[in-house]
């Protein structure tokens, strides 16, 4: 009997967990189709600098921030005034479903800038500067793909990536690993990487 | 509530009170803002004009995020009204209330979604300077801009965008329903000086129906790309009556009352780029208004309104624009008035045009620039032009004609200042070259146009 009971319950667990991660896919679908997609755009590629691309965004790190959001770890204003309430209404299967969602979406192509620019952003990426900060390809991977909870940067919209540099350098979003990595780093050299990784 | 002179310790009261309604904190939320848990700068370039997201929302039928157990929201505005020239010929005074702090009225709403495809939102108005028919400044209430709405929608197939997103909407202000603040219901000024001097003619579609007709209407927005839609507006009588509640439907005079169904349509195209999004389109309507709005029984002269507008905004931080522009052109079809006036036997209180048919057409500009949606100012301009017609615009000092021309141009200057996202003070400035047909000796009293030029400095407060 006992072993019965294991081995229905054995079936009946993964049916459960499958059961509930589709209707937390289809919810997930309905919220980035008809809500997120007025700010992240069709698929998370967003036209708006002011909000960053999803599509094809690490599962983890999305989680991770949606987390954030509703702990309000991240703290600057544009969290506050957009994501805060959105995230707090949604519970935990719907944003394991949204990470899956943008995860698998196609990544919006990179956006050509100034080369000169690209080429200083480029070398700051991949070697780093000596007793200023260390590679960013260390963490966010040789393209800028992410790892984890390591956002990709690839395709990311460069004004969004300034902006987050800027929070996590004052310590408005809190990212302590980041936050330590990039204090030294300059205006000039956060515009520099980040238009590097937009033309990715 | 009366109006308060300018003494230092009323000031000071109603600072206070200003500043106890910005600490209260989760009442000093406005319901959608509750619902959504989203700042008012998601949905609103600045109240009341829509982002992107805030058409979407509008179109969704206010029913993004949670349903709240209470979904209200307040709004109040108290200000100085300073007219030019304030006295009549006869050096009576024209505006009440003027450079003084008066309270204007507050607003009771009830705003957010039912379920997830119903929502919407009804405005009750408590107008404190309410002009009544003796002449008298009392308090007035009766019900506002309502819009409620039942939607549906769908993704595309492969599940990235919105593909087509439908509703219903009942409403009782032709435009209301309207998510572009380039049509005149949400169009700039968002907000006038209490009983200002009105210009002697604007078109029907430009106010001159709200809160007294109820509007059913259904409209598909496709690839968040292309708006249609069709609506019929009647006087909100029987079922609808309780959206003209407060209006002087049983007075001559009183509202603008229409025969049976009246045709309104609405067609948008909209892209959005980068921090952009325009949007070009076309509205209109056709109106059979009763002359004598107490004798439905009579002919009706028929009005019909064609317009077109354009809307660009940028959004972007920390410099955000936008820029509206619409053109109304009126046909006037006095079928039933015309022949009255020519047989000696007026329709009741009805108008006596002395031509069959008039135009009367409008234009409105308006610019608009935002620094962190914080500080913000904006330029408009304002034109109408028309038939010149005696019959519909006689002389009659300060609000008369002296050719019998509705010509009136302005320009509106405002500036605005958010120290929270729920308040703002403003300062507009409104600057006629021309009212009434001319700039000068309009009415055929020796007034100026200029003479009705008025500083309104405001304080509107939304919780």
């Amino acid at each position: 009997m006992q072993c019965l009971c294991t081995a229905l319950l054995a079936i009946a667990a993964p049916l459960a967990w499958s059961q509930q991660n589709a209707v937390a896919d289809q919810s997930a679908v309905k919220l980035a189709t008809q809500v997120c997609v007025s700010c992240h755009g069709p698929g998370g590629r967003s036209n708006s600098p002011l909000f960053p691309r999803l599509a094809a965004q690490q599962q983890a790190y999305l989680v991770a921030q949606i987390n954030a959001f509703r702990q309000g770890s991240r703290g600057e204003k544009e969290a506050h005034d957009y994501m805060l309430g959105m995230t707090t209404l949604i519970d935990d299967p719907t944003a394991a479903a949204l990470g899956r969602y943008f995860a698998r979406q196609t990544p919006a192509p990179g956006v050509p800038g100034d080369a000169q620019r690209i080429a200083r952003g480029r070398q700051l990426f991949e070697q780093g500067v000596s007793d200023k900060v260390v590679p960013c390809a260390s963490c966010h991977g040789a393209q800028a793909q992410g790892n984890g909870i390591f956002p990709r940067l690839a395709g990311q919209h460069a004004a969004y990536v300034v902006h987050q540099l800027k929070v996590i350098q004052s310590n408005l979003r809190q990212s302590p690993v980041m936050h330590g990595i990039i204090t030294k780093l300059t205006p000039e050299d956060m515009a520099d990487v980040a238009e590097y990784v937009q033309s990715l | 509530m009366r109006s308060l002179k300018a003494s230092p310790w009323k000031l000071l009261a109603a600072a206070l009170w200003v500043w106890l309604v910005m600490v209260m904190p989760a009442q000093a939320v406005p319901a959608y803002a509750r619902q959504t848990g989203q700042a008012c700068v998601a949905c609103h370039l600045s109240f009341p004009e829509l982002t992107p997201y805030g058409r979407l929302f509008k179109l969704s039928g206010y029913t993004f995020g949670k349903r709240q157990d209470l979904p209200l929201a307040v709004m109040a505005q108290f200000g100085v009204t300073s007219v030019r020239d304030n006295r009549d010929d006869q050096g009576q005074k024209i505006v009440p209330k003027t450079d003084e702090v008066a309270f204007s009225g507050a607003s009771l709403f009830v705003a957010g979604k039912i379920n997830d495809h119903i929502g919407g939102w009804v405005q009750w108005t408590y107008n404190n300077l309410y002009v009544n028919n003796a002449g008298k400044t009392v308090g007035h209430s009766g019900i506002d801009n309502t819009d409620l709405r039942v939607t549906g929608s769908s993704a595309n197939p492969d599940s990235t965008d919105l593909r087509w997103l439908y509703g219903l909407t009942v409403n009782n202000n032709p435009t209301l329903q309207d998510v572009w603040n380039s049509t005149p219901a949400f169009g700039f000024p968002f907000t006038l000086p209490p009983n200002g001097i009105t210009q002697i003619a604007t078109t029907m579609l430009d106010g001159n129906l709200a809160q007294q007709v109820a509007g059913v209407g259904g409209y598909v927005f496709w690839n968040r790309r292309v708006y249609v839609e069709f609506s019929n507006y009647q006087t909100a009588d029987g079922f609808f009556s309780p959206l003209r509640q407060g209006q002087l439907i049983h007075v001559p005079g009183g509202v603008t009352r229409l025969n049976g169904f009246n045709p309104y349509w609405r067609i948008a195209y909209s892209r959005e780029w980068g921090a952009n999004s325009w949007m070009l389109g076309t509205y209109g309507a056709i109106f059979n208004v009763y002359p004598d709005n107490t004798m439905p029984y009579t002919p009706t002269d028929r009005f019909r309104d064609i317009a077109f507008d354009t809307q660009w905004q940028h959004i972007g931080d920390p410099h955000t624009y936008s820029v509206q522009y619409t053109h109304i052109h009126e046909s006037q079809d006095y079928r039933a008035s015309y022949p009255a006036t020519l047989a000696g036997t007026p329709i009741g209180v009805g108008p006596t045009p002395a031509n069959l048919g008039d135009t009367l057409v409008t234009d409105k500009l308006k610019f608009t620039y935002y620094f962190e949606r914080k500080y913000g100012a904006t330029l408009a301009f304002n034109r109408t032009h028309g038939t010149a017609d005696m019959g519909l615009y006689g002389p009659g000092t300060v609000s008369g004609s002296l050719n019998g021309k509705p010509d009136t141009n302005y320009w509106v200057g405002e500036l605005d200042y958010l120290p929270l996202p729920n308040v703002r003070l403003m300062l507009q400035y409104y600057d006629y070259s021309k009212f009434n047909g001319a700039g000068s000796n309009y009415d055929g009293s020796g007034r100026r146009a200029s003479d009705n030029n008025t500083l309104f400095a405001n304080v509107w407060l939304v919780y």
